[in-house]
């Protein structure tokens, strides 16, 4: 441990930014899943700079209302005031918040990266709601605009319907989609908003991201069995469908479904598709007149899962700090180059030695950043 | 009809296109026994290389070609390689002895019809005639095919040991016996003659030069080369690391003067060399991370870069300045290539699209929408002849392709309307984008901040007018990485090197063995077009 620690530090030499932490993080039996989306979250600097100042107020306020947020915000507050550079570090008290929170995540079983990262966007919204609606008189707190009924079409949105505050997390990871449906009898175009946290894409093989991002916004035609009640002609219609975004997401989360339910099997395959992801991204799948549509988005961490089968494994996170692509494998931390994200595509070819493949993707728009 | 040797049954072995038919012809692969564990981690690129007819004569000439200038230092590097004068009694040896099995030339080309062993046993031709080669990398490897033959494995193979060759490039008008250049993953490049290799029957380089020896002077990947047009000898090499490097052959490479380092790494520099006896002659500092592929305009006049940070810059090669470039609409660029008349410059790159820049209009004309995945090679169709006008109205002008990491080949028509009208009818909207040149004071004003080289910044998506494929094909199993147009066929080649020769509509297979059968059911598919048509569509 101590011994790759000082060889991180010198491989940066006196690259090594200022300020910043690396520390690989103990694993737990099985708690891979939670660690490479923790290190991806330590490294979404928005999210963390929130999580800190967090720690700070609760701190000098002095209520240590134990729970989630509070649990993640001292241990970013841990790994950020460490005196080393490097190191390993063990989010015990994290860890076990967790499982008591989730009976899900309570065995030793392998987990999934990406239902973590929901529970824990989703437990942290409840959280800071409920700390808003506490502390404010009971009108106030902003009124989200779009409050939605309906659920998601397909599952693929991972939205967050029942908020009505806009909380930091909000800010970071929301964006909205607008779901068209035109009757193709009236041609009337109903359009509903929804808004996401993550979006959820299915993939092909040897495809790239922005191929997933174009089907995922596709034209779809509700007929046969699933036509659409059109409530101009108040009956039962075909009628075409797409699914665009109306307004891109600070922090863009992509997660690649890689993990698919085989009807034939009876269970669950991982796909180990090869599926480019750039190191820049713009959004093709936005509506024309969604404000930021040009917007350039930069990758800054990639959630890979290890192994060829959705039942066991390993996770480990690509993260870019500071210009420096680093590698975490639980305690591990390595530096590598640039050219090595692309050796975590996926297989040509459905039996392979590669076995690593990105899993979730984390992008940061340039544009919002100053 | 089952094709001769599809690698997988999935992939179909022809496409329909409105002049025709395109038949999978035959293959040209590598021995999987061969297969390096590096294998995974080089890209086969192609290159196509036409060996002029010279008829066999004394072995003296035949091995040192005409010109003497570069002679002298051609055999001191042999000398350092330590193949020297063997060598050179190997290659005649080659060249008279084993000249028995197949007669060279492409006319008079024979099937090899065993086709297992490769490269190590004795090698079966004379290559003192002409003919057509296909030199492809593998792993650690260089193969040369012969086009015109059936047989699926090569003829040659050359091994480098520590380091990958990944780029390669031929000049059929080399004047002397050097005309294939090859550069590797450890920087070190190396020139040769082909014949020379194909005379040879060993397993490595001979008669090369060598230069960046050990990368000593910069030790950053190759990432492409090319032969400076009508330069006598000079030739180009692209690093990772963002330089360029210019040579000349007919001097030594072994004088390793370090060029001053980079001072700003973000802006374009150029360095010569301080002695007039080393060798690279000139570094170029082109951009920040890698330049991914070079290519020459076909005069010579012009050298087109594209790299990681997804600009193409095109630069006046004599004068070495910047004249014009611009931005992929997001991530690096992969690939670049001129047309025949150097009007047009195609790119392709992680953005999924083939960008088509116009060097009279100085800018993007065009948007090619229609891979799934990174571009990774785009030519031009040098060979093809624009249908009469009239039928349609529409004057198609240049025929262009482009394959993808999506295992696809992409075929496109740029036709004079759709280029130029959407431009003038946008003309008013592009107004926003600095790119944009109005006349008046405005540009006067803006033209006196500027420099003479300009890059444009990525074009606004529904400013582009957009190109659709007129066919797009899967050919190969693995993902795409080169793109050759011939007179007779289209050649592609995946990341695995696995190359495909696709005859053009109406030429028939040049194998004796299959032309029989083929011209027979060539002629069927002519008289039918409709009937090919359902089944190409079907599935």
């Amino acid at each position: 441990m101590g011994s790759s620690g000082s060889k991180l530090e010198k491989a940066l030499g006196d690259q090594f930014p200022e300020g910043e932490r690396y520390f690989g993080l103990e694993n737990f039996g099985n708690t891979c899943y939670c660690n490479s989306v923790l290190q991806a979250l330590y490294f979404c600097v928005p999210f963390r700079d929130q999580l800190l100042d967090h720690a700070s107020r609760t701190k000098v306020s002095g209520d240590a209302d134990d729970n989630l947020l509070t649990c993640l915000s001292e241990l970013f507050t841990q790994i950020n005031s460490q005196k080393k550079k490097t190191g390993v570090i063990a989010p015990k008290r994290f860890i076990q918040r967790v499982k008591k929170q989730n009976e899900l995540f309570r065995s030793y079983m392998h987990q999934d990266a990406h239902e973590f990262l929901n529970f824990l966007l989703n437990e942290l919204v409840d959280i800071l709601e409920r700390e808003a609606t506490a502390s404010s008189k009971p009108t106030s707190g902003q009124v989200h605009p779009d409050k939605l009924a309906n659920g998601t079409a397909n599952g693929t949105a991972n939205g967050n319907h029942h908020h009505s505050v806009v909380t930091w997390v909000h800010k970071i990871f929301q964006g909205t989609l607008t779901n068209e449906t035109r009757c193709l009898r009236c041609e009337t175009i109903t359009a509903r908003d929804e808004t996401f946290l993550d979006l959820s894409l299915d993939i092909e093989q040897n495809s790239s991201i922005t191929s997933c991002l174009r089907n995922f916004s596709s034209t779809e035609t509700l007929n046969a069995e699933d036509k659409f009640f059109c409530d101009k002609c108040c009956s039962l219609q075909e009628a075409q469908k797409r699914m665009k975004i109306k307004s891109p997401p600070r922090i863009l989360a992509l997660h690649l479904k890689r993990f698919k339910y085989i009807e034939q099997l009876g269970r669950y395959k991982k796909l180990s598709y090869r599926v480019v992801f750039p190191l820049e991204l713009k959004l093709c799948n936005t509506t024309d007149d969604a404000p930021g549509s040009e917007a350039e988005y930069s990758l800054f961490a990639v959630v890979v899962h290890v192994g060829s089968g959705p039942n066991h494994g390993h996770y480990v996170s690509l993260v870019k700090s500071h210009n420096h692509w680093l590698f975490f494998d639980d305690e591990n931390v390595e530096i590598i180059d640039e050219s090595v994200v692309q050796t975590f595509f996926g297989s040509t070819q459905e039996y392979s030695n590669n076995t690593d493949h990105g899993y979730i993707l984390f992008y940061e728009s340039l544009e919002q950043k100053h | 009809m089952a094709a001769p040797n599809s690698q997988s049954p999935s992939v179909r072995t022809h496409f329909k296109t409105p002049e025709g038919r395109y038949k999978l012809s035959h293959e040209k692969t590598h021995p999987t026994s061969l297969l390096h564990y590096s294998h995974g981690k080089t890209i086969t690129q192609v290159t196509l290389a036409h060996l002029k007819d010279k008829p066999l004569q004394t072995p003296s000439t035949s091995s040192s070609s005409s010109s003497t200038g570069g002679v002298g230092a051609r055999f001191s590097a042999a000398r350092l390689l330590g193949t020297g004068n063997g060598s050179r009694g190997l290659v005649f040896g080659g060249g008279n002895g084993f000249s028995g099995r197949l007669t060279g030339g492409a006319k008079s080309t024979t099937v090899s019809t065993g086709g297992a062993g490769v490269s190590n046993g004795p090698l079966a031709s004379s290559y003192d005639g002409e003919g057509t080669f296909l030199i492809f990398n593998v792993g650690d490897a260089i193969f040369v095919s012969d086009c015109n033959s059936q047989d699926k494995d090569p003829i040659k193979c050359l091994h480098f040991g520590n380091a990958n060759p990944i780029c390669h490039t031929y000049d059929p008008d080399a004047k002397d016996g050097h005309d294939l250049l090859i550069g590797l993953t450890s920087g070190d490049v190396y020139t040769a003659s082909l014949r020379q290799q194909l005379q040879d029957p060993g397993k490595k380089l001979i008669g090369a030069m060598h230069y960046n020896k050990d990368g000593a002077i910069n030790s950053s990947r190759c990432t492409s080369v090319a032969w400076v047009p009508h330069s006598d000898g000079l030739f180009v090499v692209s690093h990772a690391d963002g330089n360029l490097y210019i040579y000349d052959k007919n001097k030594d490479g072994s004088g390793d003067v370090p060029f001053p380092p980079v001072k700003d790494l973000a802006q374009f520099s150029v360095a010569h060399a301080r002695s007039s006896k080393s060798n690279p002659i000139a570094r170029w500092h082109i951009c920040q991370g890698s330049i991914n592929e070079i290519a020459f305009s076909p005069n010579g006049m012009y050298l087109a870069a594209v790299g990681r940070d997804g600009y193409l810059r095109v630069f006046e090669y004599a004068k070495e300045q910047l004249t014009c470039g611009s931005k992929s609409y997001f991530g690096a660029l992969l690939c670049c290539a001129w047309s025949p008349d150097g009007k047009y410059v195609l790119t392709g790159g992680e953005d999924d699209l083939v960008q088509v820049w116009s060097m009279e209009d100085q800018r993007v004309v065009a948007w090619g929408e229609g891979h799934n995945s990174w571009v990774s090679a785009v030519a031009f169709d040098p060979y093809w002849v624009a249908p009469p006008s009239g039928e349609s109205g529409e004057s198609v002008t240049y025929r262009f392709g482009s394959v993808g990491q999506d295992t696809q080949l992409l075929l496109w028509d740029l036709a004079m309307d759709e280029v130029v009208v959407p431009l003038r009818r946008l003309g008013g909207t592009l107004s926003g984008s600095p790119a944009f040149r109005e006349p008046g004071a405005q540009s006067a004003r803006w033209e006196s901040v500027q420099p003479v080289g300009i890059l444009h910044p990525a074009p606004v998506r529904k400013e582009v007018p957009k190109l659709a494929p007129i066919m797009a094909h899967r050919v190969h199993a693995e993902p795409l990485s080169s793109l050759i147009f011939t007179k007779e066929s289209i050649l592609t080649a995946c990341h695995e090197g696995h190359v495909k020769i696709w005859d053009r509509p109406g030429v028939q297979g040049c194998s004796p063995a299959r032309n029989s059968d083929s011209a027979d059911v060539s002629s069927k598919e002519k008289l039918q077009p409709a009937k090919s048509g359902l089944s190409q569509f079907k599935q």
